[in-house]
């Protein structure tokens, strides 16, 4: 058993903070990225409620919570994805880089530019392997050699040792941990700031989802994760801080992993952890 | 307890009776359908051939020369005893079948009008067999690739017969200027780029091409001596194509054969020009046919050989070929009656006459494809450009989403008018407000473009709206625009949905007569149009105007004929459009 298992742990993993161990406190990270007063609504229906939490650069930040408490509604504010719906209307600041995101002033295409995003479902795109990896260079007119920025995101989406000899079939016949690789590497290639991740692993088995693991764990050296997922062990395992969100799309804790998983500060947050509810 | 009775009577019994006879009700009446089109049919074209009076020798000499080595060429590509088993056995038993049952009921029922035994042989078993084998014959080595050679002759002849077709109505010599102005530098700088990495010679390209279009627009009546239309046709279409397969060919295997393969057909292609401007054909067309056909040809005929594998396969155009040959010699010299048919080489170049035995469809042939060529672009280009732009771009909610609901519930209208009312419309809006003309060309393609836009649109839509939205967020997270989204992702993945649509649409243009008599369309002319402002005449507007002749020639070997070459030329194109369709779907 792992040094970091205490007997007031409140869910039994063998890693917990152990795989962070190689970066620095969190505490000495800037700000990636910041909610403030942040409310989101669908009609009449509130998703996010009063919500402010800063999200450090360079680390993985999990969001957990209980289906349907706004966790993807979140995501989505931040790269203004909530944009193509036409219900959805938000209200307080989301900043990105210092600036409020939801300014007049902002372009919403140019913005998501620089935030990847990786959707629960593997979804590549009907072209070949190369050609998903390389779209969003075409559609930014990226001038460089493309192959090798091709090779180099496939590497760092550790896919590349398995589909190096077929680049230019489809992307759609690779296994779907792999199609979800593939969506990382995608999602890379343009060298975004951020990456938000919506449960990335929940469709995958576990040896698949372990891969996607350890690599966003690489992935944190370079970019800002922003992660959803329903699997504790895996928020605990992966992430640098946790928000816990509840119905409602309240923000009810958020601090470092270690801290949420062994002592946190409500009950309500322990017994969603412990399973009691959620 | 109850389970255990239920266990003891197995699971009891749940009735099927409705679906089956569903099932068998639907058969029926899909086979009933397509009896009484394959009957109407064979006696079109035993009309249009004139069957009828083709003699039994006639036919077994044919059958001998022509159709067993065809069928025994299918055999041995498919090169399984079962299938060899199967069709001589259908090919004997049905023999006497058909012998047996058709003088039954000649004698015990009803004397059955224009047929024969072995004609009924012919339609009832020798096509479908020969169908068969062709369709399993295909599946083996050699059989592909002599039905990839067929494919290519008789295609490349269809597409260099349709662009000959086209430029008859097109200006020449702006199209000669726009060419070598614009559209050679502007590739040949693309081309500069890609191989040599150069953004900037990549980014010219189209400001280059358009300088030179409107160039070309320009200096049109300035220049004032031009080459002949044989060389223009030449230097700008025969010369690039050959380019092209030369190109592919010196991927595989090298420059000293590309040379060959793309210049003995051009070779073949010009000599054919200057002969014909001689004897007095059309040269260009003679030229574009050549080098469709023959550029092909050699680059399939090289990569066959290349494979080495499957070469006899390139032995089917001369067998077929060479069985008409030996068929026709054996026929002059046993000296037995021949059929006479309407449908015949002169029936489809040459102008309408008076007599039946002189009538041509040539100019109608030539309005029919110039209108549809028109057609085809342009409803595609408005059929995606609309539901593109109520798919993708327009919100759903507030004044502009209701806007759309009710254009969207109007379109659906449309496509139940009728094409007279079409007729009308194009009348009053193309012909008499834009003064485009009566009868003419354009007003034609427009008001039949407009007819089946509706058709067009909608189908469209439905492709565009089946392509799933995790595609299309996948796109526009990446920070894609709604246009590049558009583009890269959603047009791809709906284009072959799109095009069957447009196919299907098209297939409905080419046959509507009612729409061109309302526009006022020639019922006959003796020219083909010379430009897109010419008065024409199409193929069902002829057909239709022969079947009111006091001559029953015309009302039925003409009309039979005209029918069948009707026929013809619509399964070409949408052939053809399907295969296309299917190889970009195969290529995506
Ligand atoms: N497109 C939408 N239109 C209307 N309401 C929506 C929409 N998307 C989400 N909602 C509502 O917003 C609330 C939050 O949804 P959200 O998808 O953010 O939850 P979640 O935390 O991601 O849940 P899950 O864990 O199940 O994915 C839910 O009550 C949901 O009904
Ligand atoms: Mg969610």
């Amino acid at each position: 058993m792992s040094n970091t298992t205490s007997d007031d742990s409140l869910i039994t993993t063998e890693v917990q903070a152990d795989s962070n161990d190689d970066r620095a406190p969190v505490n000495e990270a800037g700000t990636a990225v910041a909610a403030r007063d942040l409310n989101v609504y669908y009609g009449d229906e509130q998703a996010i409620n009063d919500v402010t939490m800063e999200i450090p650069e360079k680390r993985v930040t999990a969001l957990i919570g209980p289906s349907g408490c706004g966790k993807s509604t979140f995501l989505r504010t931040i790269n203004r994805m909530n944009d193509m719906i036409d219900i959805c209307r938000v209200e307080g600041d989301v900043e990105f880089g210092g600036k409020n995101v939801y300014d007049a002033d902002v372009d919403p295409v140019a913005l998501r530019r620089k935030i990847g995003m990786v959707f629960q479902k593997p979804n590549p795109f009907p072209k070949s392997i190369r050609d998903n990896v390389a779209y969003g260079l075409k559609i930014q007119g990226f001038d460089g050699d493309v192959d090798a920025r091709v090779e180099e995101s496939l590497k760092g989406a550790a896919l590349w040792d398995e589909v190096k000899d077929q680049l230019h079939s489809s992307g759609l016949e690779l296994s779907g941990g792999q199609q979800q690789r593939l969506c990382i590497a995608r999602a890379i290639a343009p060298d975004p700031e951020v990456i938000l991740m919506d449960e990335p692993t929940s469709a995958l088995d576990p040896v698949a989802a372990s891969k996607i693991e350890d690599l966003i764990d690489d992935l944190a050296e370079e970019y800002t994760v922003i992660i959803v997922t329903h699997n504790m062990q895996q928020a605990a395992r992966i992430s640098d801080r946790t928000a816990v969100f509840l119905t409602g799309g309240e923000l009810v804790e958020y601090d470092d992993t270690a801290k949420i998983f062994e002592d946190p500060e409500q009950q309500r947050v322990e017994d969603y952890i412990t399973g009691k509810f959620g | 307890m109850a389970t255990d009775n239920a266990n003891a009577d197995g699971f009891g019994e749940v009735s099927r009776v409705r679906g089956i006879a569903f099932e068998y009700l639907s058969l029926g009446a899909s086979v009933f359908g397509l009896v009484a089109l394959g009957v109407l049919l064979v006696y079109v074209a035993i009309d249009a051939f004139d069957l009828s009076n083709a003699s039994p020798e006639w036919l077994l000499t044919y059958f001998v020369t022509l159709v067993v080595p065809f069928l025994a060429f299918c055999l041995y590509s498919a090169d399984d005893p079962a299938v060899t088993r199967r069709a001589l056995g259908a090919l004997g038993g049905g023999l006497v079948a058909v012998a047996v049952v058709f003088t039954a009921i000649e004698s015990l029922l009803v004397p059955i009008p224009r047929l024969n035994w072995q004609l009924a042989y012919l339609f009832v078993v020798a096509a479908p067999v020969a169908a068969y084998l062709t369709y399993v014959g295909s599946n083996g080595r050699p059989g592909a690739v002599g039905f990839g050679l067929l494919g290519r002759l008789v295609g490349g002849a269809a597409l260099g017969l349709a662009v000959g077709t086209l430029f008859l109505v097109f200006d020449s010599l702006v199209w000669f200027l726009a060419y070598t102005l614009g559209v050679l530098p502007a590739v040949g700088l693309y081309a500069y780029g890609r191989v040599r990495e150069a953004s900037r010679a990549r980014t010219a390209a189209l400001p280059v091409g358009f300088l030179g279009l409107v160039a070309a627009v320009v200096l049109r009546d300035v220049i004032p001596t031009y080459p002949s239309d044989l060389l223009i046709y030449l230097w700008t279409i025969a010369v690039p194509i050959a380019v092209a397969g030369g190109l592919v060919v010196a991927d595989r295997r090298g420059r000293t054969v590309a040379a060959v393969a793309a210049g003995l057909p051009l070779a073949v292609a010009t000599a054919g020009g200057f002969w014909a401007t001689g004897a007095g054909l059309p040269a260009p067309t003679v030229l574009l046919v050549l080098v469709t056909t023959g550029v092909p040809t050699a680059v399939y005929v090289s990569r066959v050989v290349d494979v080495g594998e499957g070469v006899v396969g390139l032995a089917l155009p001369f067998l077929i070929a060479g069985g008409v040959v030996v068929g026709a010699l054996v026929v002059e010299a046993w000296g037995v009656p021949a059929p006479d048919p309407w449908l015949d080489a002169g029936f489809v170049t040459e102008a309408p006459s008076r007599t039946p035995a002189n009538a041509g469809l040539y100019p109608a042939i030539v309005g029919s494809v110039i209108i549809i060529a028109l057609v085809a672009v342009l409803s595609f280009l408005l059929g995606v450009g609309t539901s593109v732009f109520l798919e993708e771009y327009t919100p759903g909610t507030g004044p502009i989403g209701t806007l759309t609901r009710i254009l969207q519930v109007n379109i659906a209208n449309l496509a139940a008018v009728p094409s007279v009312v079409y007729g009308l419309l194009g009348l009053g809006l193309f012909a008499n407000l834009l003064g485009l003309g009566i009868g003419t060309a354009v007003t034609a393609a427009l008001t039949l473009s407009l007819l089946i836009l509706p058709i067009t649109i909608i189908s469209a839509q439905e492709a565009i709206r089946s392509v799933p939205d995790d595609l299309r967020r996948g796109s526009d997270a990446m920070g894609a625009t709604r246009w590049q989204t558009t583009k890269n992702v959603v047009l791809p993945e709906a284009m072959p949905g799109i095009l069957t649509g447009t196919i299907l649409a098209l297939g409905r243009a080419i046959g509507e007569t009612a729409p061109l008599i309302m526009i006022g369309a020639a019922t006959t002319v003796f020219n083909p149009p010379s430009s897109l402002f010419s008065r024409f005449s199409a193929m069902p507007m002829q057909i239709y105007t022969w079947a009111g002749f006091p001559q029953a020639d015309f009302r039925y070997g003409v009309v039979a004929a005209g029918v069948i070459t009707l026929l013809i030329i619509l399964v070409g194109m949408n052939g053809t459009a399907i295969l296309l369709r299917n190889r970009a779907e195969r290529g995506s």
